[in-house]
């Protein structure tokens, strides 16, 4: 069974097409980038598979379960962390995380130990009694991202992780998130090139609200018989424009 | 039952975390006992004039301190809806009345611990002027006041629902207002009378002072406390319900 799997997955917006009917699969276990410019519909795709949207259109599946009828299947076994940051400001970073766990119905001692888990993992240990609020935006962001995970999903969104963030604290997060591969099946969507690069094993680039082109890194440049992501985008887009 | 259990905890820790909570839930109506209290002390006895007198005026002072409460609500879920934290939430297992019911049951203890304290400062202040208010009147004013406790912050949740951050401020003064002065807080419609009477007796607000303060006198007639009360029940009932069918309404609407 594949993790991902949509069939002319469609949103429309009024007077906008932001997703046009894609064919995506995504393998188990893999880390799967959705590469693509502002507005090209990275967004609107996460939400309809996170069940944060309606499709107007078309079918998705995750890990079998269908997006449109059977969305508290797929609550429990998907984490997003979404674009814009969010955690809960007054809460401190440990509270915020135990929060998390208890909503994912963890219980008792249970609470403690996934929170403390999880905490290891991203090395939270250090800012653990800080306000979110309080955070700079690469912890926050680090936090936003424990929260996604803490409930044990099969299945993560990453939702452009890195926006914003310093050279540095990109590399960092760039770490946190390779340690995760394997353990779940990792769906990140981005407009940095590198970050694409560097982490996925698939790519998507997304253009308009279609797909122009997928694979690795090595087939989508064999493709678009340039050498590097970033000139294979930019010719994938100039022949997307051209049609 | 757990997870609206974890989002009235963290309801309730965003608040008590917000200094502003203290000021106007539990400071405001504190300073109001004392400064009603000390305009009291200066009405001459021959104008026969009790509303401030603090057996009539602890009620009135509980009930105008749930108002703000109410306000707090209508903050904590507009601030939610605003920015992406509730957008996440509703992607966990977390359903509608999850939301709803832990949005109301943090404020329904805050409003419960601001009624302890408003009716502590009033009892100190009773022993201080030889007001005779009694243990039994609190506890039965308190009691009373917990549907007026539910009716208010169902208003906060529909306008929290409802309006922006921007927005639900303003009208939730609008009630504030409202609230104090055909709540008869600071005057006595049942004495004035007229027009203004029965403007009081068409809204909720009327009511849940009336039957506070009837309970706080052990006043147990039908006509002071147990209609009056029966009204403020219906009113709780409806607003409550209509708050959490706009919230589900709504966040169906989020996700379409
Ligand atoms: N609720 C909405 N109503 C109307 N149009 C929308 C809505 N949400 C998104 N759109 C439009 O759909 C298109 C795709 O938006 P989307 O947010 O999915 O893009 P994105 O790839 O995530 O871009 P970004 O890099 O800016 O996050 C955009 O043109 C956007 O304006
Ligand atoms: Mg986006």
């Amino acid at each position: 069974m594949k993790a991902i799997e949509t069939r002319k997955l469609t949103k429309k917006y009024k007077d906008k097409t932001a997703v046009n009917g894609i064919d995506l699969e995504v393998e188990e276990g893999e880390l799967f980038a959705l590469l693509g410019v502002n507005g090209a519909g990275k967004t609107t795709t996460v939400r309809m598979l996170t069940c944060l949207s309606e499709p107007t259109d078309g079918e998705g599946y995750v890990k079998g379960h269908s997006i449109k009828n059977e969305k508290s299947a797929v609550k429990r076994i998907v984490g997003i962390s979404p674009q814009d940051t969010a955690v809960a400001g007054n809460l401190t970073v440990r509270e915020n995380l135990e929060f998390m766990a208890k909503v994912y119905g963890f219980t008792g001692n249970r609470v403690k130990g996934r929170a403390d888990e999880i905490s290891e993992v991203f090395g939270l240990g250090e800012v653990e009694n800080s306000r979110a609020k309080t955070l700079s935006g690469g912890w926050k962001r680090k936090l936003s991202i424990a929260m996604a995970i803490i409930g044990e999903p099969e299945l993560l969104f990453l939702d452009e992780p890195t926006l914003g963030l310093d050279v540095l604290a990109r590399r960092e997060l760039w770490k946190s998130i390779s340690g995760l591969k394997g353990k779940m099946t990792i769906v990140l969507t981005t407009h940095y090139m590198e970050e694409a690069e560097e982490l996925a094993d698939h790519i998507a680039i997304m253009i308009n609200g279609n797909i122009e082109a997928y694979g690795t890194l090595h087939e989508i440049e064999e493709a678009a018989g340039k050498q590097g992501l970033e000139n294979a985008f930019v010719e994938i887009a100039e022949r997307s424009m051209g049609k | 039952m757990s997870r609206i259990i974890a989002f009235t905890t963290r309801n309730i820790k965003e608040m008590l975390r917000d200094p502003l909570s203290y000021i106007f839930c539990l400071g405001f109506p504190i300073v109001m006992l004392l400064v009603m209290t000390l305009v009291n002390s200066s009405i001459p006895p021959e104008a026969n004039m009790t509303v401030f007198r603090i057996d009539n005026l602890c009620g009135g002072i509980a009930m105008f301190g749930l108002t703000f409460v109410m306000l707090f609500t209508a903050l904590s879920v507009s601030k939610d809806r605003t920015c992406a934290f509730l957008v996440r939430m509703y992607a966990t297992p977390m359903t509608s009345s999850d939301f709803s019911l832990g949005y109301l049951l943090p404020m329904l203890i805050i409003s419960v611990v601001q009624m302890f304290i408003t009716f502590t400062a009033s009892f100190v202040i009773s022993l201080m002027t030889g007001v005779s208010l009694s243990i039994p009147g609190i506890l039965l004013s308190i009691v009373t006041l917990i549907p007026a406790a539910v009716f208010f912050t169902g208003i906060g949740l529909l306008f929290g629902t409802l309006f922006s951050d921007k927005a639900a401020p303003g009208l939730c003064s609008v009630v504030i207002s409202l609230g104090s002065f055909l709540g008869c807080v600071f005057f006595d419609a049942d004495s004035t009378g007229g027009i203004m009477l029965t403007v009081c007796k068409c809204l909720p607000f009327y009511y849940c002072t009336k039957a506070a303060r009837s309970a706080a006198a052990l006043d147990l007639s039908a006509e002071n406390l147990l209609i009056p009360l029966l009204i403020v029940c219906v009113s709780a009932a409806v607003i409550t319900a209509l708050a959490i069918v706009v919230f589900n309404s709504r966040m169906k609407a989020d996700l379409a």
